[in-house]
């Protein structure tokens, strides 16, 4: 029956309906929720979300509820494993531990980015593209 | 329940909007549209860094500059039960003079009154399920 799916973005995502998803956005942001909609534009809803910060081994959350992404902004849609999701060795920590490392993280990576960027523009005759806040 | 839908039964609601740029509105949703273009009312305007603060009484956002929403967590569940109503009414009115309404004539949600019960995804809970194999996709 799913043969008769095709592999399109709507066909590949019929099984992630109700699933435990992690959602990457363009700004890095990484999203932890239900995927319970989804349209032709990868346009998504996630129930129960939270967001979580990393810093090396340890991640902080913070519960934000119900979202609705605009798809474009989307990196990357995975299914999260409920079996072994405990299995990773990783380290939850309250989330005020993590938000001033986190930020020191994220500003750090912005100016890195910066200077590569500015480096391949000015040295090495690529075109600027991206802008504030994109990665990917 | 499409998301696009989902944003249309959010109409009055709360809700924060995150632009591309970082930027976020807090306001009322006043109306929205098939572009995910909205307008909000009593706005609360925050800068990406979160420093700096505006008021607008009303704001236009278009939906391309948009990166992400969030509504109230109790809109998925009352948007579910307002389908379940909805259905609920369509089996009894099939039932009594009309016919198998086809032609849609209930007051307040004619695309619904039309298709009920007819195989169209439209009103059924796993909408993504339905819809591509119902359209060929």
């Amino acid at each position: 029956m799913d043969s008769l799916i095709p592999f399109t973005t709507s066909g590949s995502l019929v099984d992630c309906v109700d699933k435990k998803m992690l959602v990457v956005l363009r700004d890095g942001r990484k999203l932890f929720g239900v995927l319970r909609s989804y349209d032709q534009f990868a346009n998504l809803v996630l129930e129960d979300t939270v967001e979580r910060f990393y810093h090396g081994e340890n991640y902080g959350e913070v519960r934000r509820g119900v979202f609705l992404i605009r798809g474009e902004n989307v990196v990357l849609l995975g299914e999260i494993d409920l079996d072994v999701e405990d299995e990773v060795p990783l380290q939850p920590v309250p989330q005020d531990m993590i938000q001033p490392v986190h930020k020191e993280d994220f500003e750090a990576r912005k100016r890195r980015e910066a200077a590569k960027s500015s480096v391949l523009f000015t040295q090495k005759g690529f075109s600027r593209e991206g802008g504030e806040g994109d990665w990917y | 329940m499409l998301p696009l839908s989902l944003l249309n039964a959010a109409q009055s609601k709360p809700m924060l909007v995150e632009l591309k740029n970082g930027e976020t509105f807090n306001g009322h949703l006043v109306n929205c549209d098939n572009f995910m273009n909205i307008t909000l009312r009593e706005v609360y305007q925050t800068s990406a860094e979160g420093d700096r603060f505006w008021k607008l009484k009303e704001c236009y956002i278009r939906g391309s500059t948009i990166k992400y929403l969030r509504v109230p967590d109790q809109l998925l569940d009352s948007v579910k039960q307002e389908q379940l109503r909805a259905r609920e009414a369509n089996r009894g009115a099939r039932g009594g003079p009309g016919g198998p309404g086809q032609r849609g004539g209930r007051g307040g949600m004619p695309p619904r009154g039309g298709f009920a019960g007819r195989g169209n995804p439209r009103g059924g809970p796993p909408r993504g399920r339905g819809g591509p194999r119902g359209r060929g996709m």
